[in-house]
């Protein structure tokens, strides 16, 4: 039975320049965050950026070089252990106990959880379609995830962090995870997931967190994207732009507007304003005959893709 | 049943089963051999060999019993249990990539790695006991007597030294990520061990000196445990068992 003190419980998790190295390799350099009490933040960046690392390290998995970290007002002191009482933890990586049949391992996954965690994670199970009756063996990738995450959902605690809870699902698996996880979080839960996916974190995040090279990067909010969003209009140009001379040329006479940038992607032209309103630039475009006519306007959208490859310069899936 | 105990209980039986499979032909076989020690003994190529049956001889069912049971059958399977049940311990988790899953409970290291240890190691000296214990009603077939106080006193001492190559072991296992090859060195090294045990000018070096059939016949005879074995035996155990500890607190997963 787990004993969580009341004083301490906050639903927060708080990292102070926690920092990891691994010989000459600085995996994690000092990154410093807090999020909660509540939502759904996502954890972010390309592969060997550092995401697992910093997971790892915030339960006690892998020890800090320097730093300090805490769970629901729980310390990270030691080897983790009064930390993971105040959290769950689903690992990346999905290596199982093949011998063991489903119930058994949900069971041992849950060991140091309170009693009713077991009957949860089977509820959650069932409600999934995940057999606690065959072998792992015999499970697929994907279900020996669903088997993981039901185990981090199961126990009652106030923060959870997963580590690619939806990796190697089909869509409507994908989905039904993401429900669970927004129903949990829309109840006062604190959840830190790590995803490739930015379709599921577009959908379900209220807060995103980009690491790169073992940095963080970047911390943005639905507020912060949505303001970046009203900076952007997306101009849609058709076959005009495929010509790279032809685009180069829009994009000159777009910053000759006003614009505060102009690229060319695809089709469109993203045009970065000055000021959150579209309104001049658009009115001087409808004076301007050197420019083709837009086959599209766009205004408001910032996609978290873009958002991705503007921190990376890569394109994101 | 939890399948971690449930494992380690098939293991014991396993080892039990095979220690007391060796012993029953074995003491049965006794007045037989009894009978044509002289001539053995004239078979035996080398020195070690026949003094080894000189024991025999001078001891009785005792010297015998003990050449049997300990310093045959579990100096030999009794070490290579101890290794194959340690190599894996900690090793065989990283192994198969469960390692990060059996850490990520809320269940302290010192814990998990005591659990494991205490584990294994029962499942290396309950058979021992075990099995000596059912001596004395063996015998009893054989027209011979040992009391079983004297032979739980020799299964103590041999679990002394078992326990010590499980433990060396098990802290091998807690460095590293190959279990196959941890268990190799160790078998490896027993083995080196207990060849030159056989070799007159070298046998004082051999591990095994700490367990052989005259020490066994002192214990019987004075129906006290030779603390000055015992004691380093189990003090080596209790150093691998910390050293295991301190670098478990540390391993990545």
């Amino acid at each position: 039975m787990i004993r969580i003190s009341s004083t301490r419980v906050d639903g927060t998790i708080k990292v102070n320049s926690l920092t990891r190295r691994f010989g000459t390799l600085t995996a994690l350099h000092p990154t410093t965050f807090e999020i909660g009490p509540g939502g759904i933040t996502a954890l972010l960046g390309p592969n060997g950026s550092g995401k697992s690392t910093l997971l790892r390290c915030m339960v006690g998995l892998v020890r800090p070089d320097a730093g300090s970290a805490s769970i629901d007002g729980e310390p990270l002191i030691g080897d983790g252990t009064a930390v993971r009482k105040h959290c769950t933890f689903a690992p990346g990586e999905i290596n199982v106990y093949k011998e063991l049949r489903g119930s058994q391992h949900l069971a041992w996954l849950l060991r140091g959880r309170e009693r009713e965690a077991l009957a949860a994670g089977t509820r959650l199970a069932d409600s999934l379609g995940l057999s606690l009756k065959a072998r792992v063996r015999t499970y697929s990738h994907g279900m020996k995830r669903q088997l993981l995450f039901c185990a981090a959902m199961a126990p009652r605690v106030a923060v959870r962090i997963l580590d690619e809870p939806s990796e190697g699902l089909d869509p409507s698996k994908r989905g039904a995870i993401l429900d669970i996880v927004e129903r949990d979080a829309a109840g006062g839960t604190t959840i830190l997931l790590s995803s490739h996916h930015l379709g599921e974190v577009d959908r379900s995040s209220s807060r995103m967190l980009f690491l790169h090279a073992g940095r963080l990067v970047k911390s943005e909010n639905s507020a912060s994207v949505r303001a970046k969003a009203a900076r952007i209009l997306r101009l849609d140009y058709g076959a005009a732009l495929e010509v790279p001379e032809r685009a180069a040329a829009i994009c000159a006479d777009l910053v000759a507007l006003g614009a505060k940038s102009a690229v060319a992607r695809g089709r469109h032209a993203i045009v970065e304003l000055d000021v959150a309103d579209p309104r001049p630039l658009l009115a001087l475009l409808g004076t301007n005959s050197d420019l083709p006519r837009p086959e599209g306007i766009e205004y408001g959208q910032l996609s978290l893709a873009e958002l991705y490859r503007d921190i990376y310069g890569v394109e994101a899936v | 049943m939890h399948t971690g105990v449930r494992s380690l209980l098939l293991r014991a039986l396993a080892f039990a089963l095979v220690l007391e499979t060796l012993l029953v032909p074995a003491i049965l076989f006794w007045p037989k051999f009894r009978e044509n020690i002289d001539s053995l003994r004239g078979l035996m190529p080398f020195k070690a060999a026949r003094d080894m049956l000189d024991q025999f001889g001078q001891a009785g069912a005792a010297g015998y019993v003990c050449g049997q049971q300990f310093f045959k059958a579990c100096n030999t399977l009794g070490t290579t249990a101890a290794v194959l049940f340690a190599a894996g311990a900690i090793a065989g988790e990283a192994h198969r990539g469960t390692l990060e899953l059996w850490l990520s409970r809320p269940i302290s290291r010192r814990r998990l790695l005591l659990e494991r240890w205490a584990g294994g190691a029962l499942a290396v000296v309950i058979p021992v006991f075990l099995t000596s214990s059912s001596i004395p009603w063996l015998l009893s077939f054989v027209d011979e007597k040992l009391s079983l106080g004297a032979m739980l006193l020799c299964a103590a001492h041999q679990s002394a030294l078992l326990l010590a190559i499980y433990s060396a072991t098990f802290f091998f296992s807690t460095l590293g990520s190959n279990p196959l090859s941890i268990g190799f060195g160790m078998l490896l090294f027993s083995i080196f061990q207990f060849a030159i045990y056989l070799i007159e000018k070298v046998t004082h070096y051999s591990l095994f000196r700490l367990a052989d059939i005259p020490r066994f016949i002192t214990i019987c005879e004075t129906g006290r445990l030779d603390w000055q074995v015992v004691a380093p035996l189990l003090l080596t155990s209790a150093l691998f068992v910390s050293a295991s500890m301190i670098a478990f607190e540390r391993r990545v997963p």
